[in-house]
């Protein structure tokens, strides 16, 4: 009998062992950071090389795909896994990541090393979305890639017409009209429409253009007011002057009729600034403006969406951590990653002679981005932003008209509100 | 049923049946891991609050909740069009395959092809297919003179969800080929002889023979690509995210956002539940359905 266990035995070990290598653990890395895969990440991918070179400490990157990194961040910070050491997470993340209660506040941490906390070169606007609550709450990161939205116009195509740059959103229906009529091959505009963050991010700017909010001051949702269906209403007139299909519009349809030069006008985010320019992608090089977003009854006002650097709870890294973050928005750091291609969140920098010289569109960068407003801060945004998108991105495909998308909307937020006390 | 255990029990001595569950603790020990706990946790997940304290609110709010049920009203649909068009497309092309025919092997290699693509890859292809401005099928429609400014493909609110079954229908069109083929390659030939002999039309051979001999084939096919239908995720979730609006979105989606993107486990444990219980009920239905026709149940 004791020899049969004895075969058995070592099998269930390896089985077990078998389950535990199936997925290899990496060798143990000094700090874990997980990033976005595109431009953003690219920047703080190499500048953490460069730190790993500098100062001999092992870095580890984990890349993720935009809403994995959520899924991922948030699981690891609600079980306080310690898998991550710094996190670089998309701004209106923020308050639902802070309500884990498993972020790291900055503020003990800079009380040992820079007493005054981050210095005032930081755009107040950058700082603030790192802030819970909004504004003046705990710190619980930094702000690295200085995003907001601006306006993209062909430049050639206004002084074809005689139009001067668009400073109202009637002054865009016109000029859009205006192009579409005189240009066989050119759509008036062009918009990301489809369901979920890319329709409501460039709805936002029009919303508050045309007075109105998601919710109101009391918290309550507001989408059914005359000044939001106004706005919807205007951007259906939009869609109209737009490529066929734009409902399904995500960055990569936008930036495609961009730069094959078949679209006149978007809101589009910094990251597709360099491409413009690039002969490789572009056809239309020289030929784009950028101006701040146009007014109606309020000022243009862009939406915000810088991506920070934090640190979980769960890291056993932090005081590393916390010194590659400081590291790697510093101005001589951020000044790297602006070359590599990503907007600074530093004054000092969009006002640096030789930056400027490589991008054209920083000055009207720095306006947006101090003009700029954040999307509602709650723990709730992504479910709010959805539904707020299925209904923005049917009524863009022609299937509800504006003002019962936005009273279907508003019900649904109304729901959500309910269940979250 | 205690006579056969009687006779178990008779043929395997004590030590061996000890051995025996020895044997099969391995298998148990994982499947128990990775499938029977996360199965129980996950339900326990969907009977309690975030605080752990009982409640049926979740399943209760199900029944209110509007945007499921079209994902679901959806999902069925997705799954009824895919289901009848690859398995009369597959049934088709194996029987057309499998007489002689010139170039026979090289046409069954290149009908497996997109069977071998990884289902995102095949999306992102067929996403760039369809734009309506820069896509190929536009663009090839265009320069033979049709006016493609009303085709939006899975773009149009009418048309999403047809474009989004078409991909489904080129991908694994050839899975239902492939086990139909198999399954006509292992047909008896004497019914076959007879049938040629009392001068049945091609007709006749294929509702009297081939049907029911290959019956229990189609039931395999049929619900190993029901099962994958009802759960579908991967394409629609790179081809349309569900939209435009909520054209496209199916109940996987759909527990997706609830449980990832709005962090609610509790509510997308719950939801995976209502979707466990129709796809286990549509299964059974139809083995039913297709185990009651069998010739041999006709008889009895």
């Amino acid at each position: 009998m004791l020899p049969k266990i004895g075969f058995v035995f070592p099998l269930l070990l390896l089985a077990v062992l078998l389950l535990g290598t199936c997925q290899p653990s990496p060798p143990a890395a000094e700090l874990t950071i997980a990033v976005n895969a595109g431009v953003e990440g690219d920047a703080l991918k190499a500048a953490a090389a460069d730190y790993e070179r500098r100062f001999g400490v092992r870095t580890q990157i984990v890349e993720l795909p935009y809403a994995n990194l959520f899924e991922k961040q948030l699981v690891d910070l609600l079980n306080r896994t310690g898998a991550y050491d710094v996190l670089m997470l998309d701004d209106p993340w923020m308050p639902r990541y802070a309500a884990t209660g498993e972020m790291t506040p900055l503020e003990p941490l800079f009380a040992q090393k820079a007493p005054t906390g981050p210095d005032d070169d930081f755009l107040a606007p950058c700082l603030a979305v790192c802030r819970d609550p909004y504004g003046n709450g705990n710190l619980y990161a930094l702000p690295y890639v200085g995003n907001s939205q601006l306006f993209f116009y062909r430049q050639d195509l206004f002084e074809k017409y005689g139009l001067a740059a668009p400073k109202t959103w009637a002054d865009v229906g016109r000029a859009a009209r205006a192009i579409r009529r005189g240009e066989r091959n050119v759509y008036g505009y062009v918009m990301r429409a489809a369901q979920g963050n890319a329709v409501v991010a460039d709805f936002m700017p029009l919303l508050w253009a045309f007075g109105g909010d998601i919710l109101d001051a009391q918290g309550n949702p507001a989408l059914d007011s005359p000044e939001a269906i106004a706005a919807l209403e205007f951007m259906l007139e939009l869609g109209r002057l737009s490529p066929p299909g734009y409902a399904s519009f995500n960055a990569d349809e936008v930036a495609a009729h961009l730069l094959q030069g078949t679209a006149a006008m978007s809101i589009n985010w910094p990251a597709w600034i360099p491409a413009v320019d690039d002969p490789s992608k572009s056809r239309v090089v020289g030929k784009i403006g950028f101006s701040a977003i146009p007014g109606q009854q309020r000022a243009g006002v862009a939406a915000i969406g810088n991506w920070l650097l934090a640190i979980p709870r769960g890291s056993r890294h932090v005081e590393r951590a916390f010194d590659f973050i400081l590291w790697a928005t510093s101005p001589e750091q951020m000044r790297i990653s602006a070359e590599r291609g990503n907007p600074p969140t530093r004054r000092s920098l969009f006002q640096d002679p030789g930056l400027r010289a490589k991008y054209r569109s920083y000055p009207v960068q720095l306006h947006s981005l101090e003009t700029s407003r954040p999307r509602p801060r709650t723990p709730l945004w992504n479910e709010m932003e959805n539904v707020l998108g299925v209904y923005l991105s049917k009524a863009n495909a022609g299937e509800l008209g504006a003002e019962d998308a936005l009273r279907q909307a508003q019900a649904q937020i109304a729901q959500i509100l309910k269940r979250n006390p | 049923m205690a006579a056969r255990e009687e006779s178990v029990r008779g043929e395997l001595g004590r030590a061996d049946r000890r051995l025996a569950l020895l044997m099969l603790a391995p298998a148990v020990l994982v499947l128990m891991t990775l499938s029977i706990y996360p199965l129980f946790y996950s339900l326990r997940l969907s009977l309690t609050t975030p605080t752990g304290a009982w409640t049926a609110d979740h399943f209760h709010r199900i029944l209110s909740d509007r945007l499921f049920g079209t994902a679901l009203l959806q999902t069925f649909l997705y799954t009824a069009g895919a289901l009848v068009l690859e398995l009369t497309l597959g049934l088709l092309l194996a029987l057309l395959l499998n007489r002689a025919l010139a170039g026979r092997n090289l046409f069954r290699t290149l009908l497996l092809l997109p069977m071998l693509m990884p289902p995102v890859v095949a999306a992102v292809i067929w996403r760039l297919l369809y734009n309506p401005s820069f896509g190929l099928i536009n663009g090839t429609l265009q320069s033979l003179g049709a006016d493609t400014s009303g085709l939006l493909w899975i773009a149009g609110q009418q048309t999403a969800l047809a474009s989004v079954i078409l991909v489904d229908v080129w991908q694994w069109t050839p899975f239902m080929f492939l086990l139909l083929l198999a399954g006509l390659q292992s047909l008896p030939t004497e019914p076959y002889e007879a049938a040629q002999m009392d001068g049945a039309s091609r007709w006749q051979v294929f509702r009297d023979i081939t049907w029911p001999l290959l019956r229990p084939t189609v039931l395999v096919a049929v619900l190993l690509r029901l099962l994958d239908l009802l759960r579908v995720f991967d394409q629609i979730f790179i081809l349309t995210e569900g939209g435009p609006g909520f054209a496209t979105e199916t109940a996987s989606l759909y527990i997706y956002r609830n449980a990832f993107r709005f962090v609610n486990f509790h509510y997308g444990a719950a939801l995976s539940f209502v979707l466990l219980a129709i796809t286990t009920v549509v299964s059974l239905w139809l083995i039913r359905l297709l185990r009651g026709r069998t010739p041999a149940a006709e008889k009895s």
